[in-house]
């Protein structure tokens, strides 16, 4: 039919390549719908996702956190204002140009070297240069016309008041790390938020925080605004009211800082609700300064300011413990207040020989009397007629060796001793001696001043055992709407008879009038206290001192230790005075911080050498 | 009984409708296109303005030349092509720079491209010069005459240099070399000649882009360093050859006979390659190669020139199947997608119609160079069907190539897509390069 001078096979064999070079287009133009389908229906969601990301730049307006108040109504971590240099980004410029940093560095007279981290994507803001001084701002926005991309805002910067004090309590923010971010972006964390660090900082963060603000803004690819979006105002954090009282907070810290190692730590427990009227840590550190270089000399500091010894140090309980050994003696073995050992300044079990604080001996005395002097011999004799299983079952009444649950992280749960432990640990039995010294709270037995503390607030109460806490409640920031309201939560009560916490009221008090608590002793007010002074095998012995007051109807409980301190009515009774000084609004005279020549000497209670563990204060198993 | 109708109800009557419909379809939906990518600018009639001038006076060129008979083109072949390199040299003398390109007349109000025309000029001449030698096309001395018709405009577009605009003679030379019946192998050996020509010094910047490559293989900086160093190329070369005669050996073994001319063939090709190579290394702008490159990895210069690819893809897919609508797009609305009217055409029809209107673009395209093709089947001559095929492949390549490139398929090349893409010079050359097929389409019959 075709190509009228040519005959019909050489046009067949045109035919022939024609048709393939039709399916050869046919295949090309397939492909490239294949391509098209894969490109727009299978990763259609990922490029719009792309495009959406490109063409929105939102701008974050950072939200204040909460304020956190004390029991008085007083604002103990706020916000203060901060200015930063920040650069937005445009098309295929992510950091400003050399000029625009060499006239920001001679503006502010700093040294910026700007660079982008890993996370960093299309769009993102970099921040510049930060804690700018007003007249800072002042002199970059004159400038503005040579900055180009660079915008000054303000941003909130989280404040602590009495910081030092307040810092075991409060713990601090930081920046989300981007280790973090994968975890936390599920809760709307993003790169650059803050979160809480330690303390109600970190268990009350989801209250804390405030919702950012932002606007939306469109831009073009030269990184021009197009127009912009919602307004979203940043809405501040909820405000968080504590159950400490800051002043309170000052006189103990101030109190431990007189103290003759300067570190230790007290808490103060209000008894009728567990709620914690004071809880310090000494040395502490500034919240205010952890982002400065101030941090690399915490880390150094040998006296260890990080650590919260309130809650995260295990000490032995030492002659505090006694109160527990009292009232099982008491419960389990019915024992006669009036029932009387001789102390002869030693006690012989086997071929060991232990000693009584009193060198000489205490002679003939009764179980009052031997609280009131902490006599060892008396004990010692005790925790044999009780056995190790009673002392662990009234140990464990006291819900010692499981955490307080305090509404702070990082808190220790400290250790309970029994023989199975002991053979599973040290592939040794468990030896008599080895009760005898749990009896007066030496050993294996590991307690944090938190756990006295509540322990001494149980015996307060008779028996009922509430959880501490420091957070009141919650409000939103108008004081609109409470979020969050505490209500007494009650642990599993110690149920002994009202004979048992007469008699233990009355040695306590005596501990105060006449005992080794004698210079805890106020005018106005009766004091029930034990000290106790535990021997560590790495150093000076801890000084303890448990309380609460008033005895006939208590308020509040607290204990106090002073780390490596020594003898615990001569260093740690000074600080407990202080408190309570501070807290029944007392004013009198006389709180002695020197070591009298020969006082109340409660010496060295010693244990067999082979009782000498190596597990430090920090390195207790739990 | 066709003698004593006139030409319109002739045309009425064997209209081909499928052709006219992709044809419209296709200019229209550029039109689209070009709006939508004008709008942010000052005046955005402008574009449309210049597009539908140019369209109107294709319009003109298509009635022209469709009554003009295309057989007359062949009795004045010489004078074609002549014309054209013509065109092509005075370019280089009178012609203007546009982006480091000397490829422009300048006429004041508008401005014209001479390889626009040229390379239809060369379809016809080559047609023609194959109509006439297609019995001895198998021989090597007509095949090369045949290849010099197009080395010779190649040489004068690269003395420009247009690299891009070469692009398209290479599918429509050899397309036309194997409808006509050249031998296999000798295309064959014209690609392995290209791909060696072009393939080397493309890998060598290549590898040049990531140093961390070049460090850890001794093998790839070898060959790198050949490129430039003449001794390691001849050992290179002399261990080639060493291997080809090697498995000759073995096949004469297995009593496969093979002359030792094929041997010596394919060496002296691979030989000429590589030392073309050099040339077309030297000839290739720096930015060219960079193109060409980061289509297989945009990472490599994601700010530079992987920009493009890596918005034109973001653009097309994040239309997904319906689109964001016409005038609607982020990417092309916000300036993200960049050569929008031209290049990038078909990115706009991809973010703002989606899967929807681009897969019928894509259709559309098909079908008008399928219909394209339907003509040279039915040409009433060899010639005929010899200018249908190459302007066929023509419009073929040019739609792969662009469409190819904005999906991230092929190199960035800077061609446009016909019939689409906004330019004066293009939309004229494609409505003359139709009204040649309608000129073989009418007179497909041998009544005429």
């Amino acid at each position: 039919m075709s190509w009228n001078n040519d005959d019909k096979s050489t046009y067949n064999l045109f035919i022939d390549k024609y048709k393939n070079i039709v399916f050869l287009f046919f295949i090309l133009f397939l492909f490239l719908s294949l391509q098209l389908f894969y490109l727009q229906v299978i990763r259609g969601a990922f490029y719009r996702n792309v495009s959406e990301h490109q063409r929105l730049n939102t701008t974050h307006e950072r939200a204040s956190r909460g304020i956190i108040y004390d029991s008085t109504g007083k604002i103990i971590v706020g916000n203060e204002s901060n200015y930063v240099a920040l650069f937005y980004p445009f098309e295929q410029q992510y950091l400003p140009s050399e000029d625009t940093i060499e006239q920001l560095n001679k503006i502010l007279k700093r040294d910026i070297k700007p660079s982008i981290d890993k996370g960093w994507r299309y769009g993102r803001v970099v921040k510049i240069a930060d804690n700018l001084t007003l007249d800072e701002v002042f002199r970059i926005q004159e400038k503005k016309l040579f900055l180009p991309g660079i915008t000054v805002v303000k941003e909130p910067k989280r404040t602590y008041f009495n910081s030092i004090e307040n810092a075991p309590i409060t713990g601090y923010v930081g920046e989300v790390r981007a280790d973090e971010l994968e975890t936390l972006e599920t809760d709307g964390y993003k790169a650059g938020d803050f979160i809480g660090r330690g303390g109600i900082e970190q268990s009350y963060d989801k209250y804390l925080r405030g919702i950012d603000g932002g606007l939306d803004l469109e831009v073009n690819a030269k990184g021009q605004h197009q127009k912009a979006f919602s307004y979203r105002a940043p809405q501040i954090g909820n405000s968080v009211y504590l159950t400490i009282d800051d002043d309170l907070q000052k006189v103990a810290y101030d109190a431990l800082t007189k103290t003759t190692t300067g570190k230790g730590a007290a808490v103060v427990i209000d008894v009728r609700n567990g709620a914690v009227k004071a809880l310090v840590s000494c040395p502490s550190y500034d919240t205010n300064k952890v982002f400065t270089g101030e941090y690399r000399k915490y880390l150094k500091d040998k006296k260890l300011p990080l650590f919260n010894r309130a809650i995260q140090a295990l000490y032995p309980p030492g002659s505090t413990f006694k109160i527990i050994t009292f009232i099982a003696a008491m419960e389990h073995l019915h024992l006669n207040p009036n029932h009387t050992e001789e102390c002869k300044g030693k006690f012989e079990l086997g071929d060991r020989v232990f000693a009584c604080s009193s060198k000489a001996g205490h002679g003939r005395i009764n179980l009052i009397r031997a609280m009131t002097v902490s006599c060892n011999i008396y004990f010692y004799q005790l925790g044999l007629d009780l056995g190790v299983r009673v002392l662990e079952e009234y140990a464990k009444l006291f819900h010692l060796g499981e955490p307080t649950g305090i509404d702070i992280p990082s808190e220790k749960k400290g250790f309970v001793p029994t023989p199975e432990w002991k053979k599973a640990k040290m592939k040794m039995i468990w030896l008599k001696g080895d009760t005898v010294i749990f009896a007066i709270g030496q050993g294996a037995l590991w307690v944090t001043p938190l756990q006295m503390a509540t322990t001494m607030a149980a015996v307060a109460n008779r028996g009922i055992y509430y959880k501490p806490y420091l957070v009141e409640k919650v409000v939103d920031a108008e004081n609109n709407n409470t979020l969050y309201t505490h209500s007494p939560e009650t642990k599993e009560a110690i149920n002994v008879s009202s004979n048992t916490w007469e008699q233990l009221n009355k040695a306590l008090t005596n501990v105060v009038e006449e005992g080794t608590a004698v210079r805890t002793k106020l005018k106005d007010i009766k004091i029930a206290a034990k000290t106790g002074t535990a021997q560590n095998p790495h150093g000076e012995d801890h000084a303890w001192v448990v309380a609460y007051a008033p005895a006939d109807n208590p308020e509040i409980a607290l204990a106090v230790i002073v780390e490596n301190g020594g003898s615990g009515g001569v260093i740690s009774v000074p600080v407990a005075r202080e408190i309570f000084k501070k807290y029944f609004n007392i004013n009198e005279p006389g709180t002695d911080f020197t070591i009298p020549a020969e006082a109340a000497q409660e010496t060295v209670e010693p244990q067999p050498a082979d009782q000498v563990t190596d597990e430090g204060i920090d390195n207790v198993q739990d | 009984m066709f003698k004593t109708k006139t030409v319109f109800p002739r045309i009425i009557e064997n209209i081909d409708w499928l052709f006219w419909v992709s044809l419209i379809f296709l200019v229209s939906i550029g039109c689209l296109a070009i709006y939508s990518a004008s709008l942010n600018y000052d005046n955005p009639m402008k574009f449309i303005i210049t597009q539908f001038a140019a369209l109107t006076i294709g319009m003109v060129g298509i009635i022209f030349l469709a009554s003009f008979n295309y057989q007359y083109y062949k009795h004045f072949n010489s004078l074609i092509y002549a014309f054209s390199c013509f065109l092509l040299i005075s370019v280089l003398v009178f012609g203007t720079t546009v982006r480091a390109t000397k490829g422009w007349f300048n006429f004041g109000f508008f401005s014209f491209q001479p390889v626009e025309i040229t390379k239809i000029m060369l379809i016809l001449v080559l047609s023609a010069f194959l109509d006439n030698h297609w019995k001895e096309i198998q021989k090597l001395s007509v095949l090369c005459k045949a290849l010099c018709i197009t080395g010779g405009h190649l040489f004068l577009i690269m003395l420009q240099p247009d690299f891009s605009s070469t692009l398209s003679y290479f599918p429509v030379t050899l397309i036309l070399l194997y409808i006509t019946g050249a031998k296999l192998r000798h295309l064959l050996s014209i690609i392995l000649y290209g791909s060696l020509a072009m393939g080397i010094p493309l890998l060598v910047t290549f590898f040049k882009l990531q140093p961390e490559l070049l460090q850890s293989s001794k093998v790839i900086s070898f060959f790198v360093n050949a490129t430039t160093d003449f001794k390691s190329a001849v050992l290179i070369l002399g261990s080639i050859s060493l291997i080809v005669f090697l498995i000759r050996w073995f096949l004469i073994k297995l009593r496969i006979h093979v002359a030792i001319i094929y041997p010596i063939i394919f060496l002296s090709i691979i030989t000429a390659g590589c030392f073309s190579s050099v040339v077309v290394d030297k000839s290739l702008k720096e930015y060219q190669r960079k193109r060409l490159i980061v289509f297989l990895k945009p990472q490599i210069d994601s700010r530079g020139a992987g920009y493009n690819i890596i918005q034109s893809k973001i653009a097309i897919g994040s239309g997904r199947i319906i689109g964001k609508g016409f005038f609607k797009g982020t990417q092309t609305q916000l300036g993200f997608l960049p050569e929008q009217r031209t290049d990038f055409i078909f990115s706009v029809i991809g973010e703002e119609g989606g899967y929807l209107f681009s897969q019928l673009t894509i259709l559309f395209y098909f079908f008008f160079v399928w219909r394209a093709l339907l003509i040279a089947q039915h040409a009433r001559d060899r010639y005929g069907s010899l200018v249908a095929t190459g302007i066929a492949t023509m419009f073929a390549f040019y739609g792969i190539i662009n469409i190819g490139m904005v999906m991230g398929l092929m190199p960035v090349t800077g061609l446009p897509l016909l019939l689409l893409s906004y330019g004066g010079s293009s939309m004229l050359s494609s409505m003359i390069a139709v009204g040649i097929l309608m000129s073989i389409h009418l007179r497909r019959f041998n009544e005429y």
